[in-house]
């Protein structure tokens, strides 16, 4: 009886409102939304970082005859200075952190080059010469970089070390400023939402001061009076969440999963199922929205 | 069932109190006229015997209560045990007679079925059997009025207040309104009710409090709305306040 009662008043309460209840939906709705893309944004950077971590390599490049480091005073490497290397690669200082390396040669690298390169205009001009040889390392820890670089940046023959890692961090921090960016506009529409759902609310209670009078007057508890404005802010959010959670999940499936992994065979995206896990958060966030800022009001204008 | 000690309220410090530490008590199954002219306190003690209100100084027992005590989480349970008629009659314009009623059963998680059995019960008692589906604003002012004090006791209150109930009605519609109150005092409930309707407090002859600028001027049995006692102008505490107030 009483549930029948509560909802009959949430019904009523909703009907009476429509506008107001549309917009704050719709305000639930955008907020969440970039609330849910900046948890989408950190899902696909971690899920990059996983990937990528696995594959980067340090290399160890060699000079060439253009080399203008001071490490290659002498000219292009030579072949001791390659065995050098070599040994020192597998020597007890290093062997530890290393899962295993490679020598890609001149040659090698002008292959790797072309094919990297097939569609430019640029690989015609290029000659084997004129790339370096490396040594490719895979560490153990990638996070270990700095001894290899230690190691070998002062070697005889060697031009330069780099970590892959790097350009990969350059990727990385501009997905993270955008995800920051995210959710700083999304903090701005939770203001907004809880601002709104606190007019809505207050409206809502002065139209129906009659009711809450009598309601009072007979001796309702506090819950009776008070839930059904509560839960109609809730029941707003919530519908909010659901349409923010479709949303991501619509970006994640017909964006990411059906035209940019498409698009980009080789790097890892993340999948519109993986996004789903995003709706709990965003559902529960909604409800403390509209429940924390419909409590707040009604403990000013709906006193028992 | 009623009891006031030395109850002092004071809205604002600046103005003289709105009840300057007065002192009565109401018995169960009692009617009692509450008269005086406005602002004299009738309906800051009503507030007070609801809780709406806290008292600035002094004690209110409700029921054998301090409200004083109640937490703010169980003052719904006092109210429950107060019945509340107004002046302005205060129904739902969108609800039907019995919609009406049974929203103060419906409201503290009363069963459909004891709904169904009790509201016709009541509206028979106010003397509205067969109105059950009218509208208010097809109802006269004193049918109004009925279907108020019918709402205000089909929860069976202990004590039913009546802010000038007939305040809004004619001489004889009020009559038929005192009737109802009769009735349902002699059903047992205590009824408190403040007025400003001399033909009525006459006719009915129960006690009669009178306030004046927060003091109990008189507090008669079976009394008249004027006090048949002579001002004796003698120069006691009582008539010089009296005599202040006329200034």
């Amino acid at each position: 009886m009483r549930l029948a009662f509560i909802l009959g008043e949430i019904g009523g309460g909703l009907r009476r409102n429509v506008s107001m209840v549309v917009s704050v939906i719709l305000v639930t709705f955008v907020s969440l939304t970039f609330v849910g893309t900046a948890g989408m944004l950190q899902m696909q950077i971690n899920q990059m970082k996983g990937y990528w971590y696995d594959k980067v390599q340090v290399a160890v490049f060699l000079c060439v005859d253009t080399s203008t480091s001071p490490s290659c005073a002498s000219g292009p490497a030579t072949d001791e200075q390659k065995k050098n290397i070599e040994t020192l690669l597998d020597s007890a200082a290093v062997k530890p952190y290393v899962t295993s390396w490679a020598y890609e040669s001149q040659a090698d690298a002008l292959k790797h080059f072309k094919e990297q390169f097939a569609n430019s205009p640029i690989v015609d001009s290029v000659s084997a010469d004129q790339l370096p040889a490396s040594f490719r390392v895979n560490m153990v820890n990638p996070e270990k970089y700095q001894i290899i670089n230690e190691t070998f940046s002062a070697t005889p023959g060697v031009e330069t070390v780099i970590d892959q890692r790097q350009l990969l961090e350059k990727l990385f921090s501009v997905m993270n400023i955008a995800s920051l960016v995210a959710v700083g506009i999304a903090g701005l529409m939770i203001i907004c939402a809880i601002l709104l759902i606190a007019t809505t609310i207050r409206l809502s209670a002065f139209s129906r001061r009659r009711e809450t009078g009598i309601m009072r007057l007979v001796g309702a508890s506090k819950a009776v009076i008070q839930l059904p404005f509560v839960l109609e802010g809730v029941i707003a959010a919530v519908i909010g969440a659901v349409l923010a959670s479709g949303t991501v999940w619509a970006v994640a499936k017909f964006f990411i999963q059906d035209y940019l992994a498409d698009q980009y065979k080789d790097t890892a995206f993340i999948s519109a199922n993986q996004v789903l896990i995003l709706t709990p958060g965003l559902l529960v966030l909604g409800i403390l929205l509209a429940g924390i800022s419909s409590l707040l009001t009604l403990r000013k204008y709906l006193k028992v | 069932m009623i009891r006031f000690d030395n109850v002092t309220k004071i809205y604002d410090q600046k103005t003289r109190p709105a009840l300057d530490s007065i002192s009565l008590e109401i018995d169960r199954g009692e009617f009692v006229f509450l008269v005086g002219a406005s602002g004299s306190g009738k309906s800051t003690f009503l507030r007070l015997v609801l809780k709406e209100d806290h008292a600035t100084g002094g004690i209110v027992y409700v029921a054998g209560q301090n409200v004083a005590n109640i937490s703010s989480w169980r003052v719904p349970k006092l109210r429950r045990g107060i019945g509340v008629v107004f002046q302005d009659f205060r129904l739902l314009p969108n609800k039907t007679v019995f919609a009406n009623v049974a929203f103060a059963m419906q409201v503290i998680g009363k069963s459909r079925g004891i709904i169904r059995e009790t509201v016709p019960e009541v509206l028979k008692t106010v003397g509205l059997e067969g109105k059950e589906n009218r509208r208010p604003h097809e109802l006269s002012g004193g049918e109004q009025q009925r279907v108020a004090i019918a709402r205000a006791v089909v929860n069976k209150p202990g004590i039913l207040l009546a802010d000038e109930p007939t305040g809004n009605l004619d001489p004889t519609t009020s009559l038929g309104i005192m009737k109802v109150l009769d009735k349902i005092n002699r059903n047992g409930t205590t009824v408190v009710m403040a007025t400003h309707d001399d033909d009525i407090v006459n006719e009915m002859r129960k006690r009669v409090i009178e306030l004046r600028n927060g003091v109990v001027l008189r507090d008669e049995a079976k009394a008249l709305y004027t006090s048949m006692m002579p001002i004796i102008p003698a120069a006691d505490s009582g008539s010089g306040r009296s005599a202040g107030a006329h200034k």
